[in-house]
């Protein structure tokens, strides 16, 4: 019930093109995935991936001004973003208004460099550090998720940095760097373009043909070197502006749709998804020594990493939050979840999986899912398998899940507290220095 | 076939869009009831909006709206917190409980099968609340956390120093969330009257959406409320509009924040309540002006000069007059010249550079092609139905969106530049580092007024 019937072609450059029909509104998403994040970055240029997003939208030969003028002007939304894994750009548009999508996307894919100039690079740099600043410096508890990903893996590893980058390398980027990136990793053999909406899809071929099908490919690019070994087990902490003391626990897990991702997702249901969760239950309900609790498999293509957050209330100790958050882990795994439980966990997930698919574009909508099956999986058509793998988990499934992959020895726990709260860290703590 | 690469596809006749039917019903005991039906759709959606919002708190309570409806997902007489959220995630549901100034807005979302037990859920909890006096304290505490969290965050001290400026102790003048002060003095004995006054059915305009029949919803809902007139009549209640505040004139208020590294700026002002004559033209000179990525505002301070991540403005239309605000985070050493230029496209706008014809027709062609993207999916044509219920707009509002911005001309956007954005009673609030208040003296705003974070 949840496949989406669509098709599946390559052109002879490489480019892979998936068209799903939806008539239920006239409008078409167009969806384009470079195969290519800041885990393909070197030290020294990271944040480079990001960068380079923002300078496909100031222009490109045939049309070398803002990239946005003549798709708003269609009534079209538009966006793109960058994450450690992949680059993604998209276009909804009023359905009379595809082949402009596909002129636009066509020519910055072929053609971006000739419209490069020092100071649109310049000028983006800028941009970005702002956005760095607002997105992370400038934030309560902006630099953690960087510091669990800087403390768990070593530096040559690909997760090492963040997406955004470290603002040096972000200020000594140079057109020689857009250049050999563009050559790299843009251009047709490397991406994946979805097209989905009011569209018939022998006429969203034709048109694809006649707009990518002259581009120059080039060649794949190698995989990403990743060391084998992750740093261990850390107890880490800083300071932060901030009023409440807050634990991150953290282990390297199961990689995107790998042995035990889909378990790793319901465990975080169980624990933290919804008032009734348990750790919900325990911190902010029973004991009322947390004001909030998450938990998140995050599965990324290299690997995941499976967190547990919690912000305790002033005057408790991250310390009596991590015993609560332990004995709750080990009571799983001594195997008291229910069926009952697991289903629970099971029907969220199949709402959600519906929920997804209301919207043909966007972020996440339709075409960003079968983007990210096609470029991940091979096959953009994977719904229903994906989630076969939550029926297919059991009880017994779950607590393997938790023994093999939220071992002591990989464990990153790390304290942000106010400063003037330094007490409240897990005990023997390690400072370490934002970036 | 190869392309022109040298000429962009020009645009056809726009398609035109026919919005979803929306099927309209009122109940015997009152409710009204909205139903969009979409066959297709493996969830349903139940939304409940309430047309209360924090307008209506006590000048000495101000969070009374806010917690009420928070004490809603707590459970109700036959549900304690954990047995609603575990029927809850039973039928893969997600509750969600928001409150605005003007709208509580309840609201439920589950697999299709379980319909039934979705809207039972929903008006069990919203008729038969616990109101549990230890639910009520542990509650009302993560809500004085969650305050006292957001004066570390410079876009919250920003959005509550701005309306704050605007509005003083009108009621648009603090958030749903409420007062430290306010959240304390709440006695339950006051919730239990808010919700008995604010939350009987013939207040409920419910939107039903997914695959749902019209006539057979009726009567479930029928069924399921059918108990519910037993409750007491007490007085009609009077529909809170607020009248306009007094403009206090130009000024700029500087909020010093230790350790920050960028600088929060809102610039704006009071602006017009949802009847406004003058919308559509507004609606037009915004999306001139900064309310996409190509408007005036973001192409000069973003694009041209890289002050910051991005510039945006929006009215915010309410039942009263709501707020007009311009927002960006901008970095420390740029923050004067922001302001100045931020300033200049205003004067711009109003009378130095007036909206050319092109910038009239790409604002106006973004808004009309761009109409059908807003109605895509069910749950955003059941938004749209509860902003005809909660502004109580024609039935053919969206319907005559198009043609109505069609005939917006440049004296129009001018005009209304001209009429709204008054730069002689314009509010800064800039939440920056100490140090940047040297640099605010003279931008035309009078010395900087010092608020501290409360």
């Amino acid at each position: 019930m949840i496949d989406l019937a669509n098709v599946k072609i390559s052109l002879e450059n490489g480019l892979d093109v998936i068209v799903h029909e939806d008539h239920g509104c006239p409008i078409v998403a167009v969806n384009i995935w470079y195969h290519v994040g800041s885990k393909n970055e070197r030290p020294g240029r990271t944040g480079f991936a990001h960068l380079f997003e923002h300078l496909m939208f100031e222009g490109s030969e045939h049309h070398d001004q803002g990239y946005f003028q003549p798709l708003q002007e269609a009534g079209g939304a538009l966006n793109g973003s960058t994450n450690s894994d992949r680059t993604n750009y998209w276009e909804v548009v009023p359905r009379d208004a595809l082949d402009r999508a596909l002129w636009m996307e066509s020519d910055r894919m072929g053609y971006l460099l000739p419209a490069l100039t020092q100071n649109k690079l310049d000028t983006q740099r800028d941009v970005v550090l702002n956005e760095r600043r607002q997105s992370y410096e400038n934030r309560p508890y902006g630099f953690a998720g960087m510091a669990l990903m800087a403390t768990h893996y070593p530096s040559s590893h690909p997760y090492h940095w963040p997406t955004i980058g470290f603002p040096d390398d972000i200020r000594s980027a140079g057109l020689d760097d857009v250049r050999d990136f563009f050559e790299t990793y843009y251009h047709p053999a490397n991406a994946s373009l979805v097209i989905a909406g009011d569209v018939r899809t022998e006429e969203a071929v034709s048109a694809v043909h006649d707009y990518f099908g002259d581009l120059a490919t080039g060649p794949v690019p190698a995989e990403v070197v990743v060391p084998d070994v992750e740093n261990g087990s850390q107890v880490v902490m800083f300071e932060d502006n901030v009023e409440c003391p807050r634990l991150y626990l953290s282990w390297p897990s199961a990689a995107l749709l790998g042995k035990y991702d889909a378990e790793l997702d319901l465990v975080a249901d169980i624990l933290a998804g919804g008032k009734s969760a348990r750790l919900y239950r325990t911190l902010v309900h029973d004991r009322r020594i947390a004001t909030d609790v998450s938990v998140q498999q995050s599965s990324r293509e290299l690997s995941g990493l499976f967190s547990i957050v919690a912000t305790a209330i002033p005057g408790t100790t991250l310390n009596e939050i991590e015993t609560v958050i332990t004995e709750e882990l080990a009571r799983m795994l001594a195997s008291d979840v229910t069926e009952h439980e697991l289903q629970r966990s099971r029907n969220r997930f199949e709402a959600d999986f519906s929920w997804r698919q209301q919207s043909v574009g966007g972020f996440g909508g339709k075409a960003d899912q079968l983007n990210a099956y096609n470029t991940f999986v091979g096959t953009p058509n994977f719904f229903s398998s994906d989630f076969e793998r939550y029926r297919q988990v059991t009880t017994s499934s779950l607590r393997e899940a938790l023994k093999s992959q939220l071992r002591p020895e990989t464990r990153v726990a790390l304290s942000v507290v106010p400063a003037e709260a330094r007490s409240a860290a897990l005990s023997e703590s390690r400072h370490i220095e934002m970036f | 076939m190869p392309v022109d690469r040298n000429t962009l596809p020009p645009l056809c006749t726009p398609t035109v869009l026919h919005f979803p039917q929306i099927a309209c019903e009122t109940l015997d005991n009152g409710i009204q009831l909205r139903v969009i039906q979409d066959r297709e759709n493996a969830l349903v959606t139940f939304v409940l909006l309430l047309r209360t919002g924090s307008v209506a708190d006590p000048v000495n309570c101000y969070g009374l709206a806010g917690l009420t409806a928070a004490l809603v997902s707590e459970g109700s007489s036959s549900h304690t917190t954990r047995s609603f959220h575990e029927a809850l995630g039973d039928i893969g549901g997600f509750f969600g409980a928001d409150v605005t100034s003007d709208s509580t807005v309840l609201s439920i979302t589950a697999l299709t099968r379980y319909s039934e037990q979705a809207l039972a859920l929903l008006v069990d909890v919203v008729t038969k609340p616990r109101f549990d006096d230890e639910d009520i304290e542990r509650v009302r505490d993560l809500r004085l956390n969650r305050i006292a969290q957001l004066r570390h965050s410079a876009v919250s001290v920003a959005d509550r120093a701005f309306l704050h400026a605007v509005y003083g102790s009108h009621p648009y003048g603090h958030l749903s969330i409420g007062t430290v002060s306010g959240l304390k003095q709440i006695t339950s004995d006051e919730i239990r009257a808010f919700h008995e006054r604010h939350y009987r059915p013939e207040q409920w305009r419910l939107v039903a959406v997914g695959d749902v029949c019209s006539s057979g919803l009726a009567g479930v809902v029928d069924k399921i409320t059918s108990n519910l007139d037993e409750i007491p009549a007490t007085q009609k209640i009077e529909d809170v509009v607020p009248g306009p505040p007094k403009c206090p004139g130009n000024r700029l208020v500087f909020v010093p924040r230790e350790g920050s590294v960028q600088t929060e700026l809102r610039l704006g002002l009071l602006g017009v309540s949802r009847h406004c004559p003058d919308l559509d033209g507004l609606t037009v000179m915004n999306t001139v002006l900064g309310g996409q990525f190509v408007s005036r505002l973001n192409l000069n301070l973003r694009e041209d000069k890289g002050f910051t991540y991005g510039v945006h403005s929006s009215f915010d239309a309410r039942r009263g007059r709501g707020p007009f605000t311009i927002q960006a985070a901008v970095d420390v050493a740029s923050t004067a010249d922001a302001i100045r230029e931020i300033v200049r496209e205003i004067r711009g706008i109003r009378n130095t550079r007036p909206t050319t014809k092109d910038e009239l027709g790409l604002a106006r062609s973004a808004l009309t092609r761009g109409f059908a993207r807003s109605y895509e999916t069910a749950v955003q044509v059941a938004r749209a139905a509860m902003r005809l219920a909660l502004f109580d707009l024609p039935d053919d509002e969206y319907t005559t969106f198009v043609p109505r911005i069609n005939r917006v001309e440049i004296e129009d956007v001018t005009r209304v530049a001209s009429d709204y954005l008054n730069d002689e009673n314009l509010i800064a609030v800039v939440v920056g580092p100490p140090i940047v208040s040297e640099s605010l003296g003279d931008l035309g705003f009078g010395s900087p007024s010092e608020s501290l974070i409360d």
